[in-house]
């Protein structure tokens, strides 16, 4: 084995993104259950030094690469052709990085620039007998298969929220480089940068989350929800049925066409849990659903279900917060 | 305007039949297959743009270990003008990497402006194959596209990419393969007369050998990864149902919440 | 003596027509099931849902393309009028009503006479009704009364007709008429299609029906009635022999309501046997319950395939195509008579009150025992083509 690679993904304001902790501290005990192999870190963009620095925290070398290019043009591409001349001049084994859209885009091009095959969507990895295995959750949540390549070498893309970042005990070594040679893909150029209309809170990280679904009834609704998510320090989590029907943004939809979170606590209110949804929050340590519906696919793997109407049981459980802290 | 649209078939998330076969491929006989779900939007959006211009063709490109192409008759249902199969039964069994290679070679043999994919499947949710596909035939590659907006004059399409803050707005000429998410809006549901359209639409099949692929380089055979074990994922354990009036309900919700830390 | 099957391999819905089942299905459960028991109150044509089949394309189904159809096979023209049934008889009636009433056109009418009144048909802007029955002549059909008397370029038509489903709505009318009295029993009658309102054509009488109430059941009395013979179809004296294959054709939608009557019933009986408790347990689970589900499932789905197989059989040009036409409608209505009256019974009392559907289903079904031929008259041409083959 010569070498675990880490892809250090650059957030939108020139950190390190959580992911990308998370997939470093899943290299690092890869490696040692590979018997101690090298774990390197590579940060490729504009301004790479301060994610590098932080890359750092959690893996023993980090390979600062400056490629102007990233600053104002889509960055997946760019960076898969770096990392594949860098694969091509040092050999590493593997690659790790995160199964969010950068991560994805970079190991799809890199993909298919070296030919390497892609575990997708790992929620765990482990080594064994000398290479990775994986495992994934597949067909919505309905099989967990494990695994590997079939030759020595490959591209693994590790789930969000699968792992909780640990750094590494000492700090690791930056390394700066600047990116050559010609980029052969086209490039895309960023023509206007956007800031979403609402500012919602993220649930991608979100430890407690209050989901809306078809139950609500409408937008109004949802105010009932933000407060519930208020009172217990949460996001607001929606179904695809509520967002299709314009109640709430694209951006706080969950489940298979939204995002995968994996909160410690779901609240799920008026949501069915059909698969398309469960499969977006079934990893979450406390599921609780309010549902009119006894027969709600959801019953079956919640934790608990309120048999009830979502508006009055909403009501009780913000007037018991409120009596609790107040 | 001339847009290519990447479908997969992918075994029908609601249908709960979906099992491997002891060497690790679907076992797709079990299970009815759909069209990918973000592949519908995609489709969708390429759908309205050929009706706004009055004029074009969306051309579907699948490719399929069999030659049954359910899926691409919804597909050609809700619009599409005609569709081209990949299809070869060594096919089974593929890898992103093959699947990769397939679907770029038989991209090369058709005339485009622009390419639409899904972001990822239901059924691996790997979202690797379209900048793959991008990659192999030096497209410029647009992806999370929430809007998207050619101009055929200029010959030039501007993408709006979701990123964690709001939007980047990318621009780049055509011919250009773009991956989009849902939010480019909901499909529609094929008409009567789009189904009864549909059923004298051409569907093309092409072989591995007519894109002067060896069937053994794709499949189970030529592929990078293997399954190497599968399993139910473990029960979570039994719900505790509450019947009791919204009062006590919340009460048993903050008793368990309490236990539990989570306040 | 085996049935020499003209369709070839194993029997199966394509892709599209399977779409087609559940585009209708969708369409039904969200927009014709909420109005099934209103309609059935009121006893009032339904306007609106007459316009939704027109809106989604459902009434070009048994029209040709080219003149604003769908080129709709038999069989999907069933597949609609079974899964419209299923929600509600009424509307499930207005396409089979459709497609019966064009048919003589089809058959018989030139390339003209089919421009000429397809597209408002196919677009359902118009309804077409079949104007065969008279007071005298139901069964015995071709005893009918009513005459239509050459007239330079007009033939005048005096008589009434009984029983006609959608006669008080439909803009065009296809009227039986003896042209020549003289003539053999089966030669006397021609067909004509006369567009109303028109003066000598009148609305006589609305029958107060035991079931599908929405759909209105005219008699009509004609008085001097003119239509140009440009408006007849075919010749002289085919009347009859249109009317026939008519109905060896319609009489799959019949079956295909009934299928959907049956359908109905059996999913609100099943609901019911689940959620229904006594004795301590869902009553679904007591032998005597499940057993009637059983046979009613069972009895649907042979019933269903009958007619999926006959609608196969039809348009692939059997020659025994009235076999399979009697064929299905026999076993279909009989099916939806008794699969309704189960479904009652498994709802006990509340099985009989207007706040179930069953009691509104079990008054539609019988119907289908009754029109378009009745069960006896199913059973005649079935066995004269048993009896009549030789040895």
């Amino acid at each position: 084995m010569a070498g675990i690679w880490v892809h250090g993904e650059i957030a939108g304001d020139g950190s390190l993104t959580k992911l990308s902790t998370e997939v470093a501290t899943l290299a690092r005990a890869v490696a040692e259950q590979l018997g101690g192999t090298e774990v390197t870190g590579v940060v490729i963009g504009s301004d790479p030094a301060a994610p590098a620095g932080e890359l750092a925290g959690f893996v023993p070398k980090v390979l600062a690469v400056t490629e102007p290019t990233t600053a104002d043009h889509a960055a997946g591409m760019i960076v898969a052709q770096r990392l594949a001349a860098l694969i091509e001049a040092h050999d590493p084994d593997i690659v790790m990085t995160g199964a969010g859209p950068e991560g994805r885009d970079v190991a799809g091009a890199l993909s298919a620039l070296t030919g390497w095959g892609v575990l997708a969507n790992a929620t765990a990895v482990r080594g064994e007998d000398g290479s990775p295995v994986a495992t994934h959750s597949v067909f919505g949540g309905k099989l967990i298969t494990e695994s590997g390549f079939a030759g020595g070498k490959g591209i693994v893309t590790v789930r969000p929220n699968s792992v909780t970042p640990e750094p590494a005990g000492s700090a690791g070594t930056v390394e700066e480089a600047t990116a050559t040679g010609e980029l052969q893909q086209p490039v895309v150029p960023v023509v206007d940068r956007l800031e979403a209309e609402t500012k919602a809170a993220q649930i991608d990280d979100a430890r407690i989350i209050v989901a809306g679904g078809r139950g609500v009834g409408g937008p109004d609704g949802f105010g009932l929800i933000q407060e519930l998510a208020d009172a217990l320090g949460g996001a607001v989590g929606a179904t695809r049925a509520a967002v299709d029907s314009g109640w709430i943004p694209y951006s706080q939809q969950i489940g298979q066409t939204g995002k995968i979170v994996k909160p410690q606590l779901y609240l799920a209110m008026g949501v069915s849990g059909a698969i398309q949804h469960k499969v977006g929050m079934q990893t979450a340590s406390t599921i609780i659903a309010v549902n009119r519906d006894p027969d709600a696919p959801i019953a079956e793997f919640a934790d608990m279900i309120v048999i009830g109407d979502l508006v009055e049981v909403g009501n009780a459980l913000l007037a018991e917060l409120r009596a609790r802290s107040g | 305007m001339r847009i290519v649209v990447l479908t997969k078939p992918v075994p029908d998330p609601a249908s709960g039949g979906e099992r491997l076969l002891p060497d690790g491929r679907l076992d797709r006989a079990n299970s009815p297959a759909v069209v990918n779900g973000n592949d519908e939007y995609v489709l969708e959006k390429a759908l309205k743009l050929i009706e706004a211009a009055g004029d074009g063709e969306v051309i579907l490109l699948t490719m399929a270990p069999d030659s049954a192409p359910e899926t691409m008759r919804k597909a050609l249902a809700m619009g599409a003008t005609r569709g081209v199969l990949v299809t070869d039964p060594q096919i089974a069994g593929s890898d992103t990497v093959a699947t990769t290679r397939v679907l770029a070679a038989a991209l090369k043999t058709l005339e485009f402006d622009l390419v639409f994919a899904g972001v990822d499947t239901s059924d691996g949710t790997a979202g690797v194959v379209a900048p793959g596909v991008a990659a192999l035939n030096g497209l410029p590659y647009l992806s999370y596209a929430a809007s998207i907006d050619p101009d055929e004059g200029a010959r030039t399409v501007r993408v709006k990419r979701i990123t964690a803050d709001g939007y980047d707005v990318l621009e780049a000429p055509m011919p250009a393969l773009i991956s989009g998410t849902q939010a480019l809006g909901e499909p529609r549901y094929p008409s009567l007369k789009g189904i009864m359209a549909a059923r004298s639409k051409e569907i093309t099949t092409v072989s591995l050998a007519d894109l002067d692929i060896d069937p053994g380089s794709v499949g189970l055979d030529g592929a990078t990864t293997k399954v190497v074990d599968s399993r139910r994922p473990e029960a979570r354990g039994a719900t505790t149902v509450v019947r009791e009036a919204p009062d006590e309900a919340a009460r048993q919700i903050v008793a368990l919440l309490a236990e539990r830390r989570l306040i | 003596m085996t049935t020499a099957s003209r369709a070839q391999g194993p029997f199966r819905l394509t892709d599209e027509q399977q779409m087609l089942r559940d585009a209708v299905r969708v369409l039904a459960d969200d927009r014709v099931v909420p109005r099934a028991a209103e309609i059935d109150k009121t006893g009032e044509f339904p306007e609106d849902m007459r316009r939704l089949l027109a809106d989604h394309d459902i009434l070009a189904l048994p029209f040709p393309t080219e003149h604003g159809g769908l080129g709709g096979e038999l069989l999907s023209i069933c597949l609609a009028v079974e899964q419209l049934s299923r929600a509600c008889a009424t509307t499930g009636l207005i396409l089979a009503v459709q497609e019966l009433g064009s048919l003589p056109i089809t058959l018989a009418g030139t390339d003209q006479q089919k421009a000429r009144w397809f597209p408002k048909l196919a677009s359902g802007e118009q309804l077409i009704a079949f104007a065969l029955t008279e007071p005298e002549a139901g069964s015995d059909a071709a005893a009918a009364r009513t005459t239509a008397k050459r007239d330079g370029d007009d033939y005048v038509i005096d008589g009434s007709k009984r029983f006609i489903s959608q006669g008080s709505v439909a803009d065009l009318v296809v009227i039986f008429a003896v042209t020549d009295p003289e003539a053999p029993r089966h030669e006397r009658l021609s067909a004509f299609v006369v567009e109303v309102p028109t003066e000598g054509f009148s609305v006589t009488r609305l029958e107060h029906k035991m079931g599908i109430r929405g759909s209105p059941t005219a008699e009509l009395a004609f008085s001097k009635l003119r239509v140009p013979a440009a408006n007849r179809l075919g010749e002289e004296g085919d009347g009859w022999s249109i009317a026939m294959r008519t109905l060896d054709r319609s009489r799959t939608g019949i079956a295909a309501q009934a299928v959907g009557i049956a359908q109905g019933a059996l999913e609100a009986a099943t609901a019911y046997a689940r959620d229904r408790k006594q004795f301590g347990q869902r009553i679904g689970d007591f032998q005597q319950i499940g057993a009637m589900l059983a046979d009613m499932d069972a009895g649907t789905e042979a019933a269903r395939q009958l007619l999926y197989k006959a609608c196969v059989e039809i348009d692939a040009g059997a020659p025994d195509a009235s076999r399979w036409s009697a064929m299905c409608k026999l076993v279909a209505g009989d099916t939806a008579m008794r699969v309704t009256t189960d479904a009652v019974q498994v709802l006990g009392g509340y099985g009989y009150i207007d706040e179930f559907p069953v009691e509104r289903m079990m008054r539609d079904a019988k119907i289908t025992q009754l029109y378009e031929g009745t069960q006896q008259i199913q059973r005649l041409v079935i066995a004269r083509t048993l009896l009549g083959k030789a040895d």
